[in-house]
């Protein structure tokens, strides 16, 4: 699990709608960006975000790294139910959950992976991809072993689909996590990679803690959680990036080992939080790429969202136990986002197609190019306190840190008194 | 049915339901030759022409309840030698160890140390047994997930390369003891443990007469959760068909031999951990060369436990243990009770 050499990152052997090294040098230099390439290696890589967490030098764990874990309900006989995610397991004494990092000890469910980070990275926060949210920082990204689904085509199946045990961890308490964040200036922890639901006890000891000092927390999610976590743990987050992995039962079925409607519940729960969110849509060939279920897609998200969450189509590549499909044709990703952009979302983003315009960012009320990107590097941001320069448009998003930090989730509609 | 049987019958017997082989599974290679062999061999024998009923023994001793097992070694090596000896129906023991294992073999002894354990006195019964086959006590590993599990079922570790070998599959650095490719077999994606993929031959699979929260029972099958790297993705269903696609895995199901299920202290409810207010103290093992039909009677005996002590049936439960009709439907063994000779020892 080491950075992808540099040279390797650039060679693509059968997607020629993506740029060559030459190419990206051309257009860096050609745009100002020259200055961003010394970063490429590990922005511009597709998948395989592992990599050891050098940047958290700590002590081996040596076993699981055990914690009370938070929301769950006794049953008989020893026997208890999780009630963190919508799989709701019921797990016998010395069992663990669907998950595999929460496990039943003599009646008392506990969190196995608290603060046992397996991989942490200085990401540019379009990495995430978060396309609104305090574009061109870095944000402090780290990860534990395990998932609460199971993706056919993960990327990240060697932390993501592992036990704890299996996989090589560092212990990090949720204070020096903090504090190696504010040492390297990134206004962001990102919780990533793998699933941070699965290690959310962490997750909210940490995000709390980084909000008293000035430090924003983003969730990077599959959205399997129950409402009553998610809202409790909005209120230390600052932002969420959902993967909504297709439109239809029988692919979260099928594909991911998972279902549909909870991921739906959460997106609306978000919306009424009112904390900022974006959607990344994975396209993979034959499996969720019908037009059709895109349109209908969309238009749930303008109904149900708004036009102004961020929707984001990217290419699939082989890997994991999907690798009998083709790479993601570009002119399927460009097929997504016209159906969204014809729905009526407000801003759709062409993904994993280094340099190509649907990358950048345009006022959704003149057009107007406001950030360009190569990759996940900005090479220029227009906005001017987060307005188009142009027309004046506020653009949605989050677009400094005393505002990402200002952030107070709205209470429940069933919550909210008279008035 | 003679007294003694030859080595074709014994092997016909063993891969009986071979010849019932469901599409879509991959055969083993192994066992379908002995078959072959066989049946071939025999093709002008009316006898074998009929089904063969695989035979599962059932060995009870009471002293074996009373004190510490290991006070009861001899006894459950002479228990263990008549049970593959009826199971095997050769004149001795010997024949019938050596009929199922040859000198050459990395044999892997598969334990569950997860909640209720396999008890290391059962296994160093077998371990004797396989000294009468002589292989070689450094051909022998006894393994499960855990080095600590193992630890703390009573089991010595021994990763020298001296003496018969034990360890668990994670016990040394994290995620080493897993190949690194994923595996698919039906409906499952995983790393198989390097241990049962590259470093045996042969497998006995040693589980406990328990039950289980989700699958019904924790038999000979389902173990074998402890070879792969994701078992907590395949328990929705009540672990069917999960628990048989892992099994019907050329990783096991061809080097499968021998099941002795441990029922010196069984358990039948409230498993796989320990739960005192349901020990069954049955003082016996089970033991048959055909897995599914192994389980079978394991499971027979839980669900009459069950129904003795006034408890619902597994099935009334939500919790049937469905994995083994469907690893009789698929033709990996024999799950149909009437279709197998059960012996008592």
């Amino acid at each position: 699990m080491t950075p992808t050499p540099l040279a390797s990152l650039f060679v693509d052997p059968d997607a020629d709608p993506s740029p060559n090294r030459r190419d990206v040098l051309r257009w860096c230099v050609a745009c100002g960006a020259a200055g961003a390439v010394s970063h490429l290696p590990i922005e511009m890589t597709l998948g395989q975000d592992v990599v050891e967490p050098a940047i958290l030098p700590g002590p081996k764990l040596e076993g699981v790294a055990r914690h009370k874990a938070l929301f769950w309900e006794e049953l008989e006989e020893g026997k208890i139910k999780c009630v963190l995610c919508p799989r709701e397991c019921e797990v016998a004494d010395v069992e663990r959950g669907y998950c595999g990092v929460r496990e039943n000890r003599g009646g008392a469910y506990q969190s196995l992976v608290y603060g046992a980070v397996c991989s942490a990275n200085i990401d540019p926060i379009e990495k995430k991809p978060l396309f609104h949210y305090l574009p061109g920082t870095p944000a402090f990204s780290i990860a534990t072993a395990g998932c609460n689904i199971e993706c056919k085509f993960c990327q990240n199946w060697k932390i993501s689909q592992y036990r704890p045990e299996q996989v090589p961890s560092t212990l990090v308490s949720p204070d020096r996590l903090v504090s190696n964040c504010a040492s390297r200036d990134c206004p962001t922890i990102a919780y990533t990679y793998s699933e941070p639901v699965i290690f959310y006890e962490y997750m909210h000891d940490t995000a709390a803690l980084a909000r008293q000092r000035g430090i924003g927390s983003v969730m990077i999610s599959n959205g399997y959680i129950q409402e009553k976590p998610l809202r409790q743990l909005c209120t230390h987050l600052t932002g969420v990036k959902i993967d909504f992995k297709a439109f239809s039962e029988r692919f979260y079925a099928d594909t991911c080992a998972g279902e549909l409607k909870p991921v739906l519940k959460t997106l609306e729960t978000l919306k009424e939080i009112g904390i900022w969110f974006e959607l990344v849509i994975l396209i993979i060939p034959t499996l969720n790429d019908d037009p059709k279920e895109i349109k209908e897609m969309s238009e749930w998200v303008v109904k149900h969202l708004g036009p102004d969450v961020p929707m984001h189509f990217t290419r699939f590549h082989p890997t994991y136990r999907i690798t009998n499909l083709p790479r993601t044709p570009v002119a399927t990703i460009e097929r997504c986002r016209k159906l969204a952009l014809d729905a009526g979302v407000r801003y759709v983003y062409v993904g994993n197609v280094p340099m190509h315009p649907g990358e950048n960012t345009y006022c959704h009320n003149c057009n107007h190019e406001l950030i360009r990107r190569v990759g996940f590097r900005i090479a220029s941001n227009k906005m001017v306190n987060g307005k188009c320069p142009k027309c004046k448009t506020s653009i949605p998003g989050v677009w400094s840190q005393e505002s990402a930090l200002a952030f107070k989730p709205r209470a429940a509609a069933s919550q909210a008194g008279p008035g | 049915m003679s007294m003694s049987s030859t080595r074709r019958q014994f092997l016909a017997r063993s891969g009986a339901a071979m010849a019932g082989l469901a599409g879509g599974v991959d055969l083993l290679a192994s066992t379908a030759s002995a078959v072959e062999l066989a049946n071939q061999a025999d093709a002008g024998d009316p006898s074998l022409q009929q089904p063969i009923r695989p035979r599962v023994a059932i060995a009870r001793d009471e002293i074996l309840t009373r004190g510490r097992l290991t006070q009861h070694r001899d006894l459950l090596v002479k228990m263990l030698n008549a049970s593959i000896q009826r199971v095997a129906d050769t004149p001795t023991a010997t024949e019938a160890w050596r009929l199922l294992f040859k000198p050459s073999d990395r044999v892997g002894i598969k334990v569950n140390t997860l909640g209720l354990s396999t008890q290391p006195a059962v296994v160093d019964a077998i371990v004797a047994g396989l000294r009468l086959a002589d292989v070689p006590a450094e051909n022998v590993v006894i393994w499960d997930r855990f080095d600590v599990e193992l630890a703390q079922a009573g089991f010595t570790l021994n990763k020298s390369g001296r003496g018969v070998q034990c360890r668990g599959t994670d016990g040394d650095a994290a995620g080493s003891g897993y190949q690194a490719t994923i595996e698919s077999s039906g409906e499952i994606g995983s790393s198989f443990s390097r241990i049962v993929a590259e470093q045996v031959d042969a497998l006995i699979c040693v589980p406990v007469l328990k039950d289980h929260n989700l699958a019904g029972a924790s038999l000979g099958m389902k173990n074998f959760y402890g070879a792969i790297h994701n078992p907590n993705k395949y328990h929705d269903h009540n672990c069917d068909p999960y628990i048989v696609d892992v099994v019907s895995h050329r990783f096991i199901r061809p080097k499968w031999k021998l099941t002795v299920c441990d029922a010196t202290r069984a358990q039948y409810h409230a498993g796989p951990a320990r739960h005192p207010g349901f020990a069954w103290p049955l003082g016996g093992l089970i033991v048959g060369t055909d897995f599914v039909a192994a389980d079978a009677v394991a499971t027979d005996l839980l669900e009459s436990q069950r129904k003795t002590k006034g408890l619902k049936s597994l099935d009334e439960d939500k919790r049937p243990t469905k994995y083994i009709a469907t690893a009789g439907a698929r033709g990996l063994g024999v799950c149909d009770l009437r279709k197998i000779e059960r012996i008592e020892v």
